[in-house]
């Protein structure tokens, strides 16, 4: 056993510990614990001087253990750990003892505040005691990467990966590229052509030899971490054949677009979708835009068309969320069409108008300029569709209670356009749980953080970008596929990753199989070694939760840095008589 | 009853000046500024809206239009420049030929052709028929008593009918607008004994213009020139009217005339004069907002009105200097523009000096009635507070 020269450090935090905490009586009381070699206050540990301190008295009386007890680790455990670095210690062999979240900032009494912190000292003592040197290990960064959906989003992202030179595997289950936006005519509000946007990346894509387009294909597994990820996908159509051809290939990050899904129009029953022919949902009047004839069934040309904003959005029945895109595609509509139809009549019935991104309220003003009938309808209040009689000029007749202006009144209308809303798509569940990412309560992909990480998500190596993450516009979606193909191409160019030592291990000589743990690490981190029937955690993609070090039945499994061994000594030393 | 939309009728009321109403989104920052809109009468907002939808049988009835002064202020403020102040007047503009039985008026309103024709063939007719009448009776070297080339009891006489057949269109023109605005406009009771209650406001508005003063007043105003200016023109008309039709024949005698006569003849067309010297330099300089787009019809109404201002005034001159003939030929001038404009009223924009007392009346019978039915109450659930 070595020899133990511990070094102690009180911090006084400017007034915020030392008015409560008498701490010269508790570096008096650390000094007298066996094997502490030094125990010293200041007014700022963290402060350079402070660090100084530790590194030079480190030096000199070849300490090679550092107890600290200042605030929370969260705050300053790497400012000490990098001073142990400094000093030529191992950064592990220190511990810190939290006297001011924990101690000076909750009590009043100085009294007893002193002899809590005097135990809290205590325990980091008898820890420290047992800190045993760690290194943090480094993985091999794979530099391809894998992208699951070929819409707008997946497509830029790739092109931007493969671009700097990256082999890229573009995993589409539809036998086409281009996504929802494929389904698009014109785009708002600047009206430039969806198929303009997108044969240029196809283009580009097709020509690209760093990237390999799977059509017509799935990812059914993604095992490994970040860096050195397995993915298995697979062919549909030989699915259908009844046969299996699967590929599998190694990548080091994963970047999930799958998009979005439209609302179904008929789970509005008194819109009438389905049964009433001449009431369409905005995706099959994109069909008709792109064909280039507005008609209704009877393929007349319509004199009135009627919008109905919000189909399945903003309503506590369906969706709460706003889609955010329908209110300028309606924009879009009322444009397209009185171009192509000069005298034909255009409402436009919303519950507001969203009109919040670059160029939208130029857009709305311009729709109003070309006598786009406004109307407002109230949330809960939704307009009825009926058939109109023989004596009307119309097709249908629409009833809203218009809120601006309090009146009930009767719009004509020979086409009615749904404005249906995004939804996550039927399989996002099978993709969350295959790439192990979480969904929202309304199916969308959960970022890691909403401000500051919206693209990561909390799996290392797994990205999320587009209209798979919530209802987006264009812009949008392309802002995000480029930002996760930027974190990437970061730390492709790293080369290696860093994984923390603060990881588990099994014991291969304790470990019964009994897969327990298997089922329980919520990071998926622990691997069943079919040959040695055994379990091993993948230490690249352990945080070190410790829900298996608890579970385990065999005690096999030991968390690196925070030991049984540890936390007992840590509890004996805070629980100790004799002060 | 659900009410039909009619989108058409906005390029209708195109026609009428409202030029710019699809722009409104209905923010109501016009509302807020109004210094006249309140929980009851909501507008201009709210008559935007009821335009856009081309709720027509909903703003025959409304009264809003006529609580409007025009004092701009609603239009500086919108954001989307849909300049609710104009098409407030538009609406005043086609509710005066909505009201009006005879569908001049919307003939007026849709075609300046047709209002500057029928106002010259009026202008020909009446000039026609004085100098047949001065020719064959009288002589033209006379002005007044014995010979007069347009002798003053001839003059009254004429004056007379002509003021008859504006009464009968400006009284049946009355009927309808109540009709229209209290009759089909109101889905409340009416008790009969507020239009006695409420009568004093006729008089009270015609002669103040006071809710006018108030534009002024809400923009910081010390003085409220175009208040004084208005109500100058406006009484200085009014003046000049009774004259003509009461006391034209005092008017004619000469230097001799009973000087109360003679004050209120000179003040009355100061008043006239200064009235539409301001707004004809406002409509040319455009420095306040509502001179921004003057509709056809409101130029043939200010160059009829200097035409009879100069006129007026150079025929008394001539008169008085002696130039008998040129006074006599004057004369003639100025019924010729005195007769299309004086015919004109009930069609055009000089209504509103009949129409807006009657609005302010009607609006505040109709504000005690919704405040007193309590049914109502529930649709204004506001003005109970
Ligand atoms: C009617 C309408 C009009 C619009 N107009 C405009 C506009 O004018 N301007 C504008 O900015 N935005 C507009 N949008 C929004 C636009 O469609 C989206 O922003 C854009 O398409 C999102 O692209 P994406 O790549 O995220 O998703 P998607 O286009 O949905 O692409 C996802 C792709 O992933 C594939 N996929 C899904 N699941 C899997 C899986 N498990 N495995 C493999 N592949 C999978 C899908 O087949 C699809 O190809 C409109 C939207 C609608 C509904
Ligand atoms: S973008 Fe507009 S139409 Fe679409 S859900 Fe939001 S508010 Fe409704
Ligand atoms: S500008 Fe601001 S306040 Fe105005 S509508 Fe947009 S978000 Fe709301
Ligand atoms: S410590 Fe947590 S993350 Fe690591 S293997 Fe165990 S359960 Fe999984
Ligand atoms: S301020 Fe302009 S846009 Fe706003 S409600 Fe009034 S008229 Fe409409
Ligand atoms: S012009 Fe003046 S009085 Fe008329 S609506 Fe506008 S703010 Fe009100």
């Amino acid at each position: 056993m070595e020899n133990l020269r511990i070094g102690v450090y009180i911090c006084m935090c400017g007034t915020n510990i030392a008015k409560i905490v008498d701490v010269e009586a508790v570096a008096k009381f650390a000094s007298e614990v066996p094997e502490v070699v030094l125990a010293k206050s200041y007014k700022y540990m963290c402060s350079n001087p402070g660090q100084e301190m530790i590194i030079q008295d480190i030096k000199e009386n070849n300490l090679n253990r550092i107890v600290v007890a200042a605030c929370s680790p969260n705050m300053h455990e790497r400012t000490f750990r990098s001073a142990l670095r400094i000093a030529g210690l191992n950064q592990y062999l220190l511990e810190m003892a939290n006297i001011r979240e924990q101690c000076s900032w909750v009590h009043s009494d100085p009294v007893e505040a002193t002899e809590k912190a005097k135990a809290l000292v205590n325990a980091a003592i008898s820890r420290v005691k047992l800190h045993e040197e760690l290194e943090s290990v480094s993985a091999r960064m794979c530099p391809n990467v894998l992208v699951i959906g070929g819409g707008i989003a997946g497509m830029t992202a790739a092109l931007e990966l493969a671009d700097a030179g990256n082999t890229v595997y573009l995993v589409e289950k539809e036998n086409h590229l281009g996504g929802n936006l494929a389904r698009v005519d014109l785009t708002a509000p600047y009206l430039y052509s969806a198929r303009d946007l997108l044969t240029e990346r196809i283009t580009r894509i097709n020509n690209n030899k760093n990237i390999k387009v799977f059509l017509s294909s799935k990812v059914t597994s993604l095992t490994g971490y970040i860096g050195n990820f397995r993915a298995v996908i697979q062919n549909l159509v030989s699915i259908q054949e009844g046969k299996t051809r699967d590929t599998e290939v190694e990548i080091g990050n994963v970047i999930v677009c799958t998009g979005y899904k439209e609302f179904d129009a008929s789970r509005i029953v008194h819109y009438g979708y389905g049964k009433l022919p001449n009431v369409i949902t905005s995706f099959e009047f994109e069909k008709m835009l792109r064909a280039g004839r507005i008609e209704t069934k009877e393929g007349k040309t319509p004199k009135y068309v009627a919008i109905i904003h919000c189909v399945g959005s903003r309503s506590q029945e369906f969706h709460s969320y706003c889609s955010r895109v329908c209110c300028m595609t309606a924009l879009k509509y009322a444009h397209e069409i009185k171009s192509a139809i000069p005298d034909c009549y255009v409402s436009d019935i919303y519950i507001d108008m969203h009109a919040f991104g670059k160029g939208h309220e130029d857009f709305y003003r311009s729709s109003s300029q070309a006598k786009t009938l406004f109307l407002m309808y109230e949330k809960g209040d939704r307009p009825v569709i009926h058939k109109a009689g023989p004596k009307d000029d119309c097709g249908m007749l629409i009833e809203v209670n218009e809120k601006l202006s309090g009146e009930t009144i009767e719009i004509p209308a020979d086409l009615v356009i749904l404005m249906v809303g995004m939804e996550a798509r039927e399989d996002a569940y099978e993709v969350a749980r295959i790439v192990n990412i979480s969904q929202d309560k309304e199916g969308w992909f959960i970022e890691s953080h909403p401000k500051l990480e919206p693209v990561a998500t909390t799996t290392d190596g797994v990205f999320i970008a587009g209209t798979c993450v919530a209802p987006k516009d264009i812009p949008d979606t392309v802002a995000q596929a480029r930002a996760a193909a930027a974190r990437i191409l970061a730390r492709i160019a790293k080369e290696k990753i860093e994984i923390d030592a603060l990881y588990s291990e099994v014991n291969p000589n304790l470990c019964s199989g009994c897969r327990l743990c298997n089922l329980l690490c919520p990071y998926s981190a622990i691997e069943f070694l079919e040959d040695k029937k055994q379990s091993h955690i993948i230490s690249a993609l352990c945080k070190g939760c410790g829900v298996c070090v608890a579970a385990c039945p065999s005690s096999a499994i030991k968390g690196r840095h925070f030991t049984d061994q540890q936390i007992l000594a840590q509890v004996e030393g805070l629980l100790a008589e004799k002060l | 009853m659900a009410i039909r939309v009619n989108p058409e009728f906005i390029n209708e009321l195109d026609r009428f000046g409202a030029e710019d109403v699809q722009l409104c989104y209905q923010c109501g920052d016009c509302s807020t500024v109004c210094p006249h809109a309140d929980e009851v009468y909501r507008f201009p907002r709210k008559s935007m809206k009821l335009l856009q939808m081309g709720l027509e049988q909903k703003i025959e009835t409304t009264l809003e239009p006529w609580l409007c002064y025009y004092c701009g202020q609603c239009s500086e403020q919108c954001p989307r420049e849909a300049d609710p102040g104009e098409t407030m007047m538009s609406l005043r503009r086609w509710l005066i030929s909505k009201y009006d039985f005879t569908g001049i008026s919307r003939a007026f309103y849709k075609s300046r052709t047709v209002e500057v024709l029928t106002i010259i063939f009026v202008a020909i007719l009446t000039g026609a028929l004085l100098l047949y009448y001065g020719f064959t009776n009288g002589n033209i070297g006379i002005y007044d008593g014995e010979g007069a080339f347009l002798p003053s009891h001839f003059v009254h006489r004429f004056d007379l009918s002509v003021g008859a057949i504006l009464l009968v269109f400006l009284l049946i023109n009355a009927f309808r607008m109540w009709k229209m605005v209290m009759v089909r406009g109101t889905n409340f009771p009416v008790p009969w004994w507020l239009y006695i209650k409420k009568f004093y406001q006729l008089p009270w508005h015609f002669f103040t213009q006071k809710r006018y003063s108030e534009c002024e007043k809400k923009r910081g105003h010390k003085i409220y020139m175009p208040w004084l200016i208005h109500l100058g023109l406006m009484l200085g008309y009014v003046t000049m009217l009774v004259l003509v039709m009461v006391f034209v024949e005092l008017l004619q005698k000469g230097p001799e005339i009973r000087w109360e006569v003679h004050v209120f003849g000179y003040l009355a067309t100061i008043g006239l004069l200064a009235g539409t010297i301001y707004f004809i330099r406002g409509r040319f300089k455009k420095h306040y907002i509502q001179y921004k787009k003057s509709h056809g019809t409101d130029w043939v109404f200010v160059i009829l009105l200097f035409m009879i201002v100069i006129t007026g005034i150079s025929q008394h001159i001539f008169h008085r200097t002696g130039l008998i003939e040129m006074a006599n030929i004057t004369y003639v001038i100025h019924l010729m523009s005195a007769v299309p404009w004086l015919l004109r009223m009930p069609f055009t924009k000089w209504a509103h000096l009949v129409y807006r007392p009657l609005a302010m009346y009607f609006a505040s019978i109709r504000r005690e009635a919704i405040e007193r039915d309590t049914a109502v109450k529930e649709l204004y659930p506001l003005v109970i507070k």
